[in-house]
C-alpha cells in the first residue's frame, strides 16, 4: 500500500515539475503551485507544532500534489502525503477543500527514545487530513490561505521488554519469547494553519 | 489590508468553532499483547515423556559427565545428550534423554541421577541409549520445584499438574502512555510456577561412578548421592541404587555453586570459599571440617591430596570482581591455607590428572599447566578452540565442553596435545 502511495505521489511530483519547466507553453493548461503552512495542532494531549510545504500542480479549480511536514503531536513524525483541493467562487478570493493522505514516518526525539526500551520499535503508519480554508489573493503570484481541519495520524509501536517477566525454563515458554506487544496509536487533532501560496 | 480582514473574518469564526471543536478530539490508543495460558498435563502423565529420544541438537549444554565409552551433557532445562565416544575422534550424538528441569546428573556404574526441577529421577542406563526412568523422588529439591506448592506435603503424581505448554490470544485495552497497563501472562491459576534461577552442575566421584566436571553440584562418594542447591547440601543414600532415599539436609552457606568429593571428603565451592566435610563417619550427615574464605566469585573446586585447586570468576550471578586460581593447602583440612594466586581471564571449570591441571578460561580457551610446583605453574599449552567452560581430563583425553559444543583433546604426549575432534 506504501509503494502504491509512493508511485502516485511520485507521479503527481513529476507531472508539477514537468509543467514548471513548461509554465510559458500555452499548451499546458497545468500551473506549478507551492504552498507552505505553518500550524497549531490541538488535541488532547494538548498543543503541538505543525509545518509542512505542498508542492503540485493546479488545472482550473483543481489542485493536487506532494506534501512534506513536521508533526510533533504526541511524537515527532514527518508525513509525506498527496494533497488534493478544490477551489469556490468566482472572485479573486476562493473558498477551499482539501484532503490529504499519506505515510506518517516516525522521526525520534531524544525524550521518545528514553522512554522505550531497547527492543521497542515504530512502524510508520497513516496521516490523514480533510479540511477547509480561505485563500485570500495578494497579488497576481501570491496568495495568504488560511485553514482548519481535522487531522489524523497513526503509530504502532511493537516491542515490550517484558522478557524477565516470562518464567523461560517452563515447557513450551521459549517459543513465545521474547514477548511481543503492540500499542496502537490513532491520534485526532484539530489542525488551525496560515500559509503563503505561490 | 483592511480588504483582507474583513474579507476573511467569516473564516476567522470557522476557525475559532474548530478550536472549540478541539476538546472533542480524543486520542485512541490501545495496548494488544498475548494473555497465555498454560497447558496442564497430571505430573504421573508428564513424566512418561522422561525417557530416551532420538538425539538432539546441542544449544544451551551445562554439565557434563562421562561414564565408559559415554558421555553425558545436560541441555539445561531440557534432557541429557548422550554422546557415543566409543571412537573420541568420532563422537557420535547418539540420542537425548528428555528431563524438563534438567540442570545437573550424576552416574555411578549403570544409574543415572538427575534432577527434574524440584525432583530426582533415577535412569537405569545398561542401555544409555535407552534410559528408563526407574524411580521419581518427589520434591527433594523444593528450592527447584515448580509443581508443588511452597510447603506442601501433597507429592500425589496423579493429583499434580504440570505445565506442558501455553495457548496465545491477542487480547486489545485501551492504553495511555506512562499508565500502568502490563501484560497478563497467566490467565489460570499457575500459584506453583515458581521461579528458579542458579546453574547446576554435575560431580566427579570415586569407585564405579562415572566422572563428572568440576561445575557439578551432583557427586557421588561410596553408597550416597550429594547434591547442592542455594544453601544447602543434601544427602541421599543409594545402597539401592534404583530407589534413592532422602537422608539429610543442612545449610552449608549462602550460593552454594559446587561440590566436589575426594577420598571420603567433600569439598563445596561457594560464592564466599571452599568449605570441606568429611563424609567417611557419617555419610548421611558430613562432619564440617575447615572452610577456606576468599574474594566473591563463582568458584568450582577440584583437589587432591595436598592441595585443592579453586576458580574465581567475575560473573554478575556470582557478584565477583576477580579473575583468578587459587592453590589452596589442605594438608590439614581444618586448617587450609591459600599457597598461590595466578591472574586468569575468566576461568570456570577445571580439571586435574597427575601433575597436570587443565583450566577453562573461557575465550582463551584450554590452559594445561604443569602442577608439580604448585607455587609456580607452568603452563604447557593453550587450546584456543573453543569458548571453554569445564573439562574432564583422564587416561590422556581431556574432554571439554565449551559454549559451542564438545571438544577432545589427546595429552597422552604432553609435547604433542593436540585437538582430536569436535562435535
Amino acid at each position: 500500500m506504501y509503494r502504491r502511495n509512493f508511485i502516485i505521489i511520485a507521479v503527481m511530483i513529476f507531472a508539477a515539475f514537468s509543467c514548471f519547466g513548461q509554465q510559458k507553453i500555452s499548451m499546458c493548461h497545468f500551473q506549478f503551485h507551492s504552498i507552505n503552512n505553518v500550524g497549531l495542532l490541538e488535541g488532547q494531549a494538548g498543543s503541538a507544532f505543525h509545518l509542512q510545504t505542498i508542492n503540485g500542480v493546479q488545472y482550473k479549480s483543481w489542485f493536487t500534489g506532494a506534501g512534506v511536514g513536521l508533526d510533533s503531536y504526541r511524537y515527532r513524525t514527518i508525513p509525506l502525503f498527496l494533497d488534493i483541493r478544490k477551489e469556490f467562487g468566482k472572485t479573486p478570493n476562493k473558498i477551499l477543500l482539501f484532503g490529504d493522505a499519506g505515510i506518517n514516518f516516525y522521526w525520534a526525539r531524544d525524550r521518545d527514545v528514553k522512554q522505550f526500551y531497547s527492543n521497542d520499535k515504530i512502524k510508520n503508519g497513516f496521516y490523514g487530513e480533510l479540511g477547509a480554508g480561505y485563500k485570500f489573493r495578494l497579488n497576481a503570484k501570491m496568495s495568504i490561505i488560511f485553514s482548519g481541519s481535522y487531522s489524523y495520524k497513526t503509530l504502532e509501536e511493537t516491542g515490550g521488554d517484558y522478557y524477565y517477566n516470562m518464567p523461560f525454563f517452563l515447557p513450551g515458554a521459549a517459543a513465545y519469547s521474547p514477548v511481543a506487544e503492540r500499542i496502537h496509536y490513532n491520534l485526532n487533532r484539530v489542525l488551525l494553519k496560515v500559509g503563503v501560496e505561490f | 489590508m483592511k480588504r483582507m480582514i474583513n474579507t476573511v473574518q467569516p473564516f476567522y469564526i470557522f476557525q475559532l468553532m474548530l478550536l472549540m471543536l478541539s476538546g472533542c478530539m480524543k486520542d485512541k490508543i490501545t495496548k494488544t499483547y498475548q494473555i497465555r495460558t498454560p497447558v496442564y498435563e497430571v505430573l504421573s502423565q508428564f513424566r512418561e515423556s522422561i525417557k530416551s529420544q532420538p538425539a538432539a541438537e546441542m544449544s544451551a549444554t551445562g554439565k557434563i559427565a562421562v561414564a565408559g565409552n559415554y558421555i553425558f551433557i545436560s541441555e539445561l532445562y531440557k534432557g541429557i545428550h548422550v554422546i557415543d565416544n566409543s571412537d573420541p575422534s568420532h563422537p557420535k550424538n547418539a540420542s537425548f534423554i528428555n528431563v524438563p528441569g534438567n540442570e545437573d546428573l550424576a552416574i555411578i556404574n549403570n544409574t543415572l541421577y538427575a534432577d527434574a526441577f524440584g525432583d530426582l529421577v533415577t535412569f537405569d542406563i545398561t542401555d544409555p541409549l535407552h534410559a528408563e526412568a526407574k524411580n521419581f523422588a518427589a520434591n527433594v529439591f523444593p528450592d527447584h520445584s515448580i509443581y508443588y506448592y511452597s510447603g506442601a506435603d501433597n507429592v500425589n503424581p496423579d493429583s499434580i499438574n504440570v505445565i506442558i505448554g501455553w495457548t496465545v490470544r491477542d487480547t486489545t485495552v485501551d492504553y495511555e502512555p506512562g499508565g500502568s497497563v502490563y501484560p497478563v501472562y497467566y490467565a489460570a491459576n499457575c500459584a506453583n510456577c515458581a521461579t528458579i534461577a542458579a546453574n547446576l552442575s554435575s560431580s566427579v566421584n570415586t569407585g564405579n561412578s562415572g566422572t563428572s566436571g568440576s561445575l557439578s553440584r551432583f557427586a557421588i562418594l561410596n553408597d550416597y548421592l550429594y547434591a547442592v542447591s542455594y544453601s544447602q547440601l543434601r544427602s541421599f543414600d543409594i545402597s539401592n541404587k534404583f530407589s534413592p532415599s532422602y537422608k539429610n539436609s543442612f545449610t552449608v552457606d549462602w550460593h552454594v555453586e559446587t561440590i566436589y568429593p575426594f577420598k571420603g571428603k567433600l569439598f563445596v565451592g561457594t560464592n564466599n570459599g571452599v568449605y570441606m566435610y568429611d563424609a567417611a563417619a557419617s555419610p548421611s550427615n558430613p562432619t564440617p571440617l575447615g572452610a577456606f574464605t576468599h574474594v566473591r566469585g563463582c568458584d568450582p573446586v577440584v583437589a587432591d591430596d595436598d592441595y585443592a585447586y579453586v576458580t574465581i570468576n567475575d560473573s554478575s550471578a556470582c557478584l565477583g570482581f576477580n579473575n583468578e586460581l587459587q592453590i589452596v593447602n589442605v594438608k590439614d583440612l581444618n586448617a587450609p591455607s591459600l599457597v598461590q594466586s595466578y591472574q586468569l581471564t575468566h576461568p570456570v571449570g577445571l580439571s586435574k590428572d597427575g601433575n597436570l591441571l587443565f583450566v577453562c578460561d573461557s575465550k582463551d580457551g584450554l590452559k594445561i599447566y604443569n602442577a608439580d610446583n604448585v607455587n609456580n605453574l607452568q603452563l604447557i599449552r593453550q587450546m584456543k578452540d573453543g569458548e571453554a567452560v569445564d573439562v574432564i581430563a583422564m587416561n590422556g583425553l581431556a574432554i571439554m565442553i565449551a559454549a559451542d559444543g564438545l571438544y577432545q583433546y589427546d595429552y597422552s604426549d604432553i609435547n604433542n596435545i593436540h585437538l582430536i575432534s569436535k562435535l
